[in-house]
């Protein structure tokens, strides 16, 4: 193993961790449009970030649940597709988490800002 | 449809046996992944849709993101007073179960338990047992804590003995191995003595220190059997602490005990009438007995004692590393 190796840090379970949350975020703010959880993946793919697919569906499943998007099958085409769209409540979520992810980043910044070469 | 996303959906369904919504999931699964199969290159094939379930994870895997935020079977807050009640519990039924053998008497205590009377060697075949019946007790009353959701603190005496706290040995490494070294040959020097002492009289066992005219201090038989026995026992030490020289695997003590154990209920289960070759006062006979007896019970009480200790010592760590991983 090279020096380099042995110093880098294996981040694998603190960014999902990290990715947790923001996930939450990212689907609430996704819904505005309603969307199918496989469009969801395409589109989050394409701004240049990679989601799980297999952590995508129990996700949406547990903000269904808590009744912060709703969900509806649409049979009208060949294949079976469920769309989830954002409720009420589940703006209101969105708009909370949001401020303590921006004050989160602004914390961070500053933080940053102080130390060099970061 | 493909077989291999039916065998695919019908593994995942499996480990999600139970789950009200488990066909919703399972359609939801089914459509992503058609959704993805279909979008690939060329036709809508096998290939195409194992392509696409590869890419969604194992089976396994995808129920376990299902079940992840359901409640643990017992909450982390409680999962040290799995082993602390349980050690708390088996001393008691062990008390037990030594009462049951020494008063001869069956022991009832309505409705928890029900201790029938017991021979030495069916305690000693009873007590693993029950270690397990009392761990499953507690396992059982802390899975009903953790599912009812509510705060509870539970309670734990001062003086009881935190296994938790209990720490490798701390000496220098080289001053034990050095130790048990000197212990390993001290118990091979004993062994050697007694193999030549038995090879020689047929026993270990004497009245007197007179070389030339030893007296035997059991009769021939049971001299034989008991000398036997005893040789084991010296062998057993003698083993294990070479063994630990090169290892200090708690469970090369826990095969120790567990051999001890069986050597202890040997001699438990010689007849005592005609035992011994020298002339006895009837009065002191009785009293020889039970002493004997007693000690023997009190030694077997302990080497159970340091089994548990251990198996609880080794099956925690186990615990810890899988709930870790």
């Amino acid at each position: 193993m090279t020096d380099k190796a042995q110093n880098e840090p294996d981040i694998g379970t603190l960014e999902t961790e990290m990715n947790r949350g923001f996930l939450h975020i990212l689907v609430l703010a996704l819904l505005e449009k309603d969307m199918y959880g496989y469009a969801m993946v395409k589109h989050i793919d394409s701004l240049g970030y990679k989601v799980e697919e297999n952590t995508l569906y129990p996700l949406l499943r547990r903000l269904e649940k808590n009744g912060w998007i709703a969900s509806k099958w649409d049979l009208s085409e060949d294949r079976p597709r469920k769309f989830y769209s954002i409720t009420r409540e589940g703006r209101s979520l969105r708009s909370a988490l949001l401020d303590v992810w921006k004050n989160q980043n602004r914390v961070l910044d500053e933080i940053t800002k102080e130390i060099p070469h970061v | 449809m493909s077989d291999k996303l039916e065998a695919y959906l019908e593994e995942i369904s499996h480990f999600l046996s139970g789950r009200a919504e488990r066909e919703e999931i399972l359609s939801e699964i089914r459509s992503h992944i058609m959704e993805k199969a279909a979008e690939g290159p060329g036709e809508f094939t096998d290939a195409a849709i194992e392509k696409a379930i590869a890419a969604f994870g194992p089976a396994r895997k995808v129920a376990e993101k299902y079940l992840d935020h359901s409640r643990p079977i017992i909450d982390p807050a409680y999962k040290r007073y799995l082993f602390r009640y349980t050690t708390l519990l088996f001393a008691a039924h062990t008390l037990l179960t030594i009462a049951a053998v020494v008063f001869k008497e069956d022991f009832i205590i309505f409705p928890f338990l029900f201790m029938p009377r017991l021979g030495v060697i069916e305690a000693l075949m009873y007590l693993p047992t029950a270690f397990l019946a009392d761990l499953g007790i507690v396992a059982v009353v802390l899975y009903f804590i953790t599912q009812s959701g509510k705060d509870v603190k539970l309670p734990w005496p001062k003086f009881g003995v935190d296994l938790d706290e209990v720490k490798p040995p701390t000496k220098n490494f080289w001053v034990s191995r050095i130790a048990t070294a000197i212990g390993a040959v001290i118990m091979l020097a004993i062994t050697d003595f007694a193999l030549y002492l038995f090879a020689r009289h047929q026993t270990i066992f004497f009245v007197n220190l007179d070389w030339t005219d030893p007296r035997p201090l059991f009769t021939p038989g049971a001299g034989r059997r008991l000398s036997l026995i005893v040789i084991a026992g010296f062998a057993l030490s003698t083993m294990t602490l070479l063994i630990k020289l090169f290892t200090r695997s708690r469970w090369v003590d826990v095969v120790n005990s567990a051999i001890s154990l069986g050597l202890i209920g040997l001699i438990l289960t010689q007849p005592f009438d005609d035992l011994f070759a020298v002339r006895i006062a009837e009065n002191i006979l009785p009293k020889i007995r039970y002493a004997a007896k007693f000690t023997l019970l009190f030694i077997a009480l302990m080497t159970t004692i340091e089994l548990i200790k251990n198996i609880v010592i080794i099956s925690r760590r186990k615990f810890n590393s899988v709930t870790r991983n």
